[in-house]
């Protein structure tokens, strides 16, 4: 049975009375929003990030919340009368920056036409004027995923014994399973993929992709990780940690572009893209100077990072404080009364004091 | 009659009078004038003792008393740029005995916290083995399993107070440590079942989140204490820590207990992923930084009081209370100073003493209603006992941001008001 005949069957009764609802699922929506939630907050509370909050978008003119720093060609398209609906922000999403040249929002599009629809109806349900469409798509996709459950119940995982090993347990990986799961790259260039990209080709991908949290030249916006500069600070009273100042082997910037940025998007990325990204971030390190210089799974080895000598083992129990061990001072310790050399309440830091929503204090979990 | 209300909720009126400036004794004269005519929490019939509760199924998953709901776990906004990549921290000041309840454990996420079912959920070996090998759920259930009480402490825990006293409470100088029972397997069953080939030195466990987070693990400590767990206090692993499946490193620090575990490959050298290169090492004044600094040395926090956890009962007997832990093994001893570390007694360490356990302590004095600069020195199996944070700055520096386990001091004033401090 197809979607739309499902939905008129079980959503009849709701559906009737409403106007047009949406193509999509907003419970499958709320999945696809997954890849938005970095930047954008939506529902009860939801304020703005890096990009705006999405409460009520459905309806409204483009560039029009008051409290948000929108780009300049997102203003104009809102004077020039663009109004968020299923259509126009279907065009939007599939490709943002191809509708509106300039926009800040640096998410690439999403490809497929399910997920365009899923992820407007599950916006839609955040939005008063728009159609109620949320009662009659959940409902159908309620069933739908009874329907699934049971269809695949007779093909989940069940347990067996194999041959060999100690108690016989698991089955063997095959080799796909362990090609799709094992990406680790180490510092010597085992794991790395072939392929190749350029400084000039990673520019536009970190533009695309990356400089929204981390700066259109890796300085990094706000709280987020700064990437480039930094060298000659690891001494100073507020280094900068970069990869260009601090990391040690250029395998863990592959590494970790590609199984984890970017943020809220993982594993989006092609082989020869992080190469081209990796290439870029050495180019804004001043690691290659030459925007041609690509990086392959050739020559990646021959790539050294300034700062890989400065690390040593763990050599804690030699300070003279474990150094020490034995029986503690238990009286007399201190020659004069103890006084007080610092207070926390002078920063107001703590959450919850007077003006902690101003202050800010130094330091990281990371 | 306002007497009445105070009676009715004694904890919260103290809490809010205490809030609004009233010195303790103030509240200590109200609760006096009440006595005279009758305790009303004992002349009246109260409700609860008139009508009838709610039946047996009214909270089918229970949760803690209305009058509890300040007890949770918190964040500090300002310390990262967004919730998904984060931390939380527990309420240590609200909690007693050496078990954390599960909804209380801190949490520290780096791309939010993965949803997974676990009939989808597999775990691979992989690598330096014999058989690379993919198990459900299911498979692991039929392991021979263990129990133990391990704590669990975020390297970076104390991190935001290296340059001196900054936050005012241990939740968010200590919060990120969390001690459980875990219910697992050990690991070193589930990599003899694939077969550890003789070249192999290192294991490396990846997660299933969105961050996939990776760590270099020596396989002599994957083979030592290392649990693959799918239980906390008995109950399944809370989302935020890791259901259906994680990676209990007893001892050693929390990032490399990698949570919704679906992957460990065994290789002869390790990764240097970024979890161990870029974060979790430890820049030292020369500009030099250790890595692979694993253990999670001694340490120990007051709890109560605490600037969270003010004294609101005046002078006379006091508890003080809080936990001490090591990584290293067992807590033999916490020293308490009243007098900013001048001078110390011995503590009285109560309930089960585990091996990288969290530790209960407790010393009960009879306050003098004076200032107090109270201070706890934990020492260890092995004879490490906790140095002072300048003892920690002399020898690094003050941009280590990990393993911070100088000791605390809290300024208890005579108002029964507790501030962080640092002293001479």
């Amino acid at each position: 049975m197809s979607k739309f005949l499902k939905t008129l069957c079980l959503g009849a009764a709701v559906f009737a009375l409403l106007p047009a609802a949406y193509a999509g699922d907003a419970a499958k929506g709320e999945k696809v929003f997954k890849k938005c939630a970095a930047c954008h907050a939506v529902g009860e509370g939801a304020k703005n990030k890096v990009g705006l909050e999405l409460n009520d978008i459905l309806g409204r003119t483009a560039g029009s919340l008051e409290d948000f720093k929108y780009s300049n060609a997102m203003i104009e398209a809102g004077n020039g009368g663009l109004v968020w609906d299923e259509a126009t922000l279907a065009t939007y999403l599939a490709k943002p920056k191809d509708m509106i040249k300039g926009t800040k929002m640096a998410f690439a599009g999403l490809k497929k036409q399910e997920e365009l629809d899923n992820v407007i109806a599950y916006l839609a349900s955040f939005s008063a004027a728009a159609p109620a469409g949320e009662q009659s798509s959940a409902e159908p996709a309620a069933a739908e995923a009874t329907e699934t459950a049971t269809a695949e119940a007779p093909a989940a995982p069940v347990s067996t014994v194999r041959d060999g090993g100690v108690f016989g347990l698991g089955r063997v990986a095959t080799a796909e399973e362990i090609a799709a799961w094992d990406i680790d790259i180490r510092p010597d260039g085992t794991g790395l993929p072939e392929g190749k990209g350029t400084v000039a080709e990673g520019e536009v991908l970190f533009t695309d992709n990356c400089a929204v949290c981390h700066g259109d030249f890796g300085e990094g916006v706000g709280r987020w990780p700064v990437l480039a500069g930094g060298q000659d600070t690891l001494t100073e009273e507020r280094p900068e940690k970069t990869i260009g100042s601090y990391w040690p082997y250029l395998s863990t910037v592959y590494d970790y572009v590609r199984r984890a940025m970017p943020y809220g998007n993982a594993r989006s990325l092609s082989d020869d893209e992080v190469y081209a990204l990796t290439a870029y971030l050495l180019y804004l390190n001043d690691i290659v100077t030459d925007e041609d210089f690509e990086l392959s799974n050739q020559n990646f080895t021959e790539i050294r990072l300034p700062n890989e000598d400065n690390f040593i083992a763990d050599d804690r129990a030699e300070e003279p404080q474990y150094a020490q061990k034995g029986e503690p001072c238990m009286s007399g310790c201190k020659d004069e009364a103890v006084e007080i050399t610092m207070r926390a309440r002078i920063l107001d830091v703590t959450p919850g004091s007077v003006d902690d929503d101003e202050a800010s204090g130094v330091g990281g979990v990371d | 009659m306002t007497d009445k209300t105070l009676s009715r909720t004694p904890q919260l009126s103290r809490r809010s009078l205490l809030k609004a400036g009233l010195a303790a004794g103030a509240v200590a004269g109200t609760a006096g004038a009440a006595r005279a005519a009758g305790d009303p929490a004992i002349t009246e019939i109260q409700d609860w003792n008139r009508y009838l509760g709610e039946g047996v199924q009214a909270r089918p998953y229970g949760t803690p008393s209305e009058f509890e709901a300040h007890v949770v776990r918190r964040d500090v906004e300002w310390l990262t740029a967004s919730t998904e990549s984060s931390v939380n921290f527990t309420p240590l000041h609200e909690l007693d005995g050496i078990l954390t309840p599960n909804g209380l454990c801190f949490e520290r996420h780096h791309g939010g916290i993965a949803e997974i079912d676990p009939a989808e959920h597999r775990l691979m070996i992989n690598g330096l083995v014999d058989t690379p090998l993919v198990f459900t759920m299911e498979d692991l259930k039929r392991f021979p399993r263990e129990n133990r009480v391990y704590f669990l402490e975020c390297a970076a825990n104390s991190g935001m107070e290296w340059r001196g006293s900054q936050l005012n409470g241990c939740q968010y100088t200590h919060g990120m440590v969390h001690c459980v029972m875990y219910t697992g397997v050990p690991l070193k069953l589930i990599l003899e079942e694939a077969g550890i080939k003789t070249n192999a030195r290192w294991v490396m466990p990846e997660g299933a989140d969105s961050a996939a987070m990776t760590r270099s693990i020596p396989l002599e400590k994957a083979l030592d204490d290392c649990l693959v767990a799918f239980k906390m206090n008995g109950e399944a692993l809370r989302p935020e820590q890791g259901y259906p499946l994680r990676l209990v490193v007893p001892g050693w620090e929390g990032n490399m207990w990698v949570k919704w575990l679906r992957r460990i490959e065994v290789g002869d050298e390790p990764w240097h992923q970024r979890e161990e290169t870029s974060k979790y090492t430890d820049l030292l004044a020369s500009g030099k930084a250790r890595r692979f600094t694993w253990v999670m040395d001694a340490k120990s926090v007051i709890t109560s009081p605490s600037p969270q956890a003010p004294v609101s009962h005046g002078k006379g007997p006091l508890v003080i209370s809080g936990v001490a832990w090591s990584g290293n093994g067992r807590i033999t001893r916490v020293d308490v100073s009243l007098d900013g570390g001048r001078n110390w007694q011995t503590a009285r360490l109560d309930g089960p003493s585990l091996p990288k356990a969290l530790h209960r302590f407790y010393l009960d004095i009879n306050w003098d209603g004076s200032d107090m600069l109270i201070q706890s020195r934990a020492m260890d199996e092995h004879g490490f006992f906790q140095p002072t944070k300048n003892e920690l700055r002399a020898a690094r520096g003050e941009n280590s941001i990990y393993h911070n386990n100088g000791i605390q001091t809290w300024h208890v004033k005579a108002d029964g008001t507790v501030e962080n401090v640092e002293v001479s």
